[in-house]
């Protein structure tokens, strides 16, 4: 090499990163701001903009704080904190089985968790003989530990389905199909259980980022942060996922191990959120693919990081739609990941087979 | 010149079943080997069995001196790199992305690139011919220039061995000729030991230096392209060729 240190092409690597990384960075960032505070601001009952000072200062009026500060505010933050996980857990996903419509929803994996989740309800209050749901705020931690036991098994079977399933549509019917078992488990599970589970486990089953106490947020945050950074330190392993499973291997990864590793770190952001928040269906799904299209990179150094805020970004404006005055605050979460999720999705099947068939 | 592979009494096969006679041979530092042989001959067979994904029936590989299972995942992918002819098929990966790769086995966690390893990585590029390419989507390219580009991330890897399987396979003629052109200079400028197979018969003979001939159930035969018959050994009659 003629010049040793700073390489030309160093340094054009490096100027082009910056403009090219900074700018969407930053704009992102910017509309996740707007977006919380619009998340604070708009709701069924109108807030005057000067309370909310009065409010943050320690003082206003009672009604107005505890709105704000009870209901409101952790809503914001689940919706932020589930936001990141979810779409970290599709991008692992995704990459894990090289496969762009892989999900938890997708593959079965939420139905496992909702089935671990309604055999905690369900079946404890059966064998208890009083509901669940009327015991001083259900278990938090058992209910994570059920979903997380039902996601990891469902994943643990699609991964080594996948290896027998060469299409990428195969193992997504296969997925599909497990949801149904899962599914028709739990229906079998209702059919024996008390009212108020069945009432409980059915609103859970909805979507939601409003049952989440402000005692319980420090939990999701800190989970969801183990999680977000785990993910983050797959980085190297995921790029070379992608390579194909022999490059991989024949670049040192250690396929077992990190096949392993990318499964547990993506079931447990999963579980987490699902336990929390109910099966939240498209944001795993789509927000990989923004971040794609946004950064035009395959690179999980940039990708993950820029998949965690735009799913931030995402998941507050999905939650600001379901909030509109005129709803009332009634409509359910995943109508709403559905009706923004589906057509990004759409779009990407579309644009895979225009760029495949050049 | 030094020997880089050596191959002891290696019997190749599944489940028990041997597909040929013990095959012993041995590849030298700048050496560039084609494999040569029918579907089913035992070529694929034997690249899993030298890689080490497949265990042999009998014998062993030596790589550098030392029994291939005494490397550690890592260590094997500091000794050879692989050329597949299966691609990557990620629709945002970059050229650049997939080369750097190759210094994945030579870095820590977070895959930092050093100023010597973007210098590995252009020189790299330039041998091969596709510096120019660095930013393209890999997708977007053609067929020969996706094979420059995997073999720039076999030299990047820094191995002395690359095993290539089928390198010449959906190339154009003239792609093919440039291709082995390019095999011969890496062993000779690189000093790079190179294993790779073809079905391309004519092209080998005019351009290969040396020949490994597997047939099913036969010994292996190993010599230049001029030296021995290998439509002989392969059986290959006048009426078959045309």
């Amino acid at each position: 090499m003629a010049n040793g240190k700073i390489s030309y092409l160093c340094t054009v690597m490096s100027e082009r990163k910056q403009t090219r990384l900074w700018l969407p960075t930053l704009l992102i960032l910017l509309v996740g701001v707007l977006l919380f505070v619009l998340n604070l601001v708009v709701g069924s009952v109108g807030i005057p903009l000067s309370e909310f000072r009065d409010v943050f200062m320690g003082g206003g009026d009672e009604t107005y704080r505890t709105i704000i500060l009870e209901y409101r505010l952790p809503q914001a933050i689940t919706a932020l904190l589930a936001g990141i996980g979810l779409s970290v857990s599709g991008l692992l996903m995704q990459t894990l089985f090289r496969n762009p419509l892989a999900d938890p929803s997708i593959l079965g994996i939420s139905s496992g968790a909702s089935l671990g989740v309604a055999i905690v309800v369900l079946l404890t209050g059966k064998l208890s003989g009083m509901a669940v749901s009327a015991m001083p705020g259900w278990s938090t931690v058992g209910v994570t530990i059920a979903a997380f036991a039902g996601a990891f098994l469902v994943l643990l079977l699609i991964l080594a389905l996948s290896s027998r399933l060469k299409s990428m549509v195969s193992l997504i019917l296969v997925g599909i199909m497990i949801a149904y078992i899962a599914g028709s488990v739990t229906d079998v599970l209702k059919f024996f259980s008390q009212k108020e589970d069945i009432h409980t486990f059915v609103i859970w089953g909805f979507g939601s980022f409003s049952n989440v106490g402000k005692a319980q947020l420090l939990y999701l945050a800190s989970t969801i942060t183990v999680g977000t950074v785990m993910a983050f330190l797959l980085s190297k392993s995921l790029n070379l996922f992608l390579l194909g499973d022999r490059y991989a291997e024949n670049l040192g990864l250690n396929l077992r191990h990190a096949s392993l590793l990318t499964i547990l770190v993506s079931g447990f952001l999963m579980a987490v959120i699902t336990a929390f928040c109910g099966p939240i269906a498209f944001i795993g799904l789509a927000v990989p693919h923004l971040a794609r299209f946004t950064y035009h990179t395959s690179n999980h150094f940039v990708l993950t990081p820029a998949t965690a805020v735009i799913g931030m970004d995402l998941a507050l404006l999905c939650n600001l739609i379901a909030r509109l005055p005129g709803f009332d605050g009634n409509l359910p979460i995943n109508s709403v990941t559905a009706l923004i999720g589906a057509p990004i999705v759409i779009y990407v099947i579309f644009h895979r087979q225009k760029v495949l068939s050049r | 010149m030094k020997e880089v592979l050596k191959i002891n009494g290696l019997q190749i096969g599944y489940k028990g079943n041997a597909l040929m006679p013990p095959i012993n041979a041995v590849l030298r530092e700048g050496e560039a080997v084609a494999l040569v042989g029918a579907n089913g001959s035992g070529k694929t067979t034997l690249f899993k069995t030298l890689t080490g994904n497949l265990k042999p029936l009998e014998g062993g590989v030596e790589l550098c001196g030392k029994p291939l299972e005494s490397y550690s995942p890592n260590g094997k992918a500091k000794l050879f790199s692989l050329v597949l002819t299966e691609k990557p098929d990620d629709l945002f990966l970059k050229v650049f992305d997939i080369v750097a790769a190759g210094r994945y086995p030579h870095s820590g966690l977070m895959a930092k690139l050093r100023d010597e390893d973007y210098d590995i990585i252009k020189e790299k590029l330039q041998v091969t011919g596709v510096y120019h390419l660095i930013d393209r989507d890999f997708i977007s390219l053609s067929d020969g220039e996706k094979q420059k580009v995997m073999i720039a991330k076999a030299l990047v890897q820094d191995t002395p061995i690359i095993y290539m399987d089928e390198p010449t396979a959906f190339l154009d003629y003239p792609s093919k000729v440039e291709l082995m052109h390019l095999i011969a200079k890496l062993a000779k400028e690189e000093n790079k030991t190179i294993l790779y197979s073809s079905h391309d018969l004519e092209l080998l003979m005019k351009h290969s230096e040396k020949l490994w001939v597997m047939a099913k159930g036969k010994p292996m035969l190993v010599g230049k392209p001029g030296e021995v018959d290998v439509e002989e050994y392969l059986e290959i009659r006048e009426k078959d060729k045309r």
